[in-house]
């Protein structure tokens, strides 16, 4: 039974779950924008990192370059798509 | 068919490992498509028109729930993994049995959720606001309602054929794409919804 619950496995389950109640902090508590966006911002990519290396074993085989330049390739483009569209349309030139 | 016996099943041959990283390819695009969605949510949030904002129709409840819903089941996917390279089928399909109950109980919880918001007047088309967000949610429950279907049929050819490069290849790509929408899940959790909430 005990080597159906990997140690790595668990502490990542529950490390997941401490960083979702630390973002549940910026509905908690009174602060400002920038601050909670930050809490939010960290928490949201470590945990991605977290899915990521641990439970989609991104690493693990012979093609773990081309995994890894194709994942950065992506989350590349999508926040160039987000950030410029923040920049044009919301940030803006006014 | 060459098969490496010294790889996991589902890596253990040259078809299984491009399968593999072909999914990773189309991960990517999949980055790149909810990035657009979160793009044009950024973009429309604060225009409700006359309909409501965000901050007066989400509710933590629910939205807490289908959280550790989903990552419960990220959680027991890794572990049916896990079973499956130990080669005991039993539990892998225990596991995955798991994973698919607790992604069925968390699309259970959004229906509630969209039925609550076409309650307080906020629908599809309401205004630019409600139509981003019921797109951007709609795309990702979309995405899981899918996974059940996909996930029911593997867990059907395990059950007929066992454990084969092929079946553990199918298992395993099913795999990455159950903690990508966790991945999804997590972003909507944290910059729609706490965001909104903030």
């Amino acid at each position: 039974m005990k080597e159906l619950f990997p140690i790595k496995q668990v502490m990542g389950f529950i490390f997941s779950l401490v960083l979702t109640a630390v973002a549940l902090a910026v509905y908690f508590f009174d602060m400002s924008f920038t601050a909670g966006m930050t809490i939010l911002l960290v928490t949201a990519f470590i945990q991605a990192g977290l899915q990521l290396v641990m439970f989609m074993h991104a690493g693990e085989s012979e093609d773990k370059a081309h995994i890894y330049t194709n994942v950065y390739y992506g989350i590349f483009i999508a926040i160039v798509t987000i950030l410029g569209t923040l920049l044009t349309m919301v940030w803006g030139y006014v | 068919m060459k098969i490496d016996h010294s790889l996991p099943l589902e890596y253990s041959t040259q078809e299984n490992q491009m399968k593999i990283l072909g999914f990773w390819i189309f991960l990517g695009a999949e980055i790149m498509l909810f990035a657009t969605l979160f793009a044009s949510y950024f973009v429309l949030a604060p225009r409700t028109g006359s309909g409501p904002a965000g901050s007066s129709i989400f509710e933590l409840t629910p939205v807490l729930a289908e959280t550790i819903l989903l990552l419960t089941s990220s959680f027991t996917i890794g572990l049916a993994i896990h079973a499956m390279r130990l080669g005991r089928t039993k539990p892998m399909l225990v596991f995955f049995g798991i994973t698919l109950i607790l992604g069925l109980a968390f699309l259970g919880v959004e229906i509630y959720e969209f039925n609550h918001y076409i309650h307080v007047g906020a629908a599809l088309q309401t205004s630019a606001f409600t139509s981003i967000l019921l797109t951007t949610l709609g795309t990702h429950g979309a995405h899981v309602t899918f996974g059940l279907v996909w996930g029911l049929f593997i867990m059907i050819q395990i059950k007929k054929n066992g454990l084969t490069p092929q079946t553990a290849n199918k298992s395993f790509i099913f795999s990455l794409y159950w903690h990508f929408l966790d991945v999804v899940w997590i972003f909507i959790f944290s910059f729609i919804y706490l965001k909104g909430m903030m």
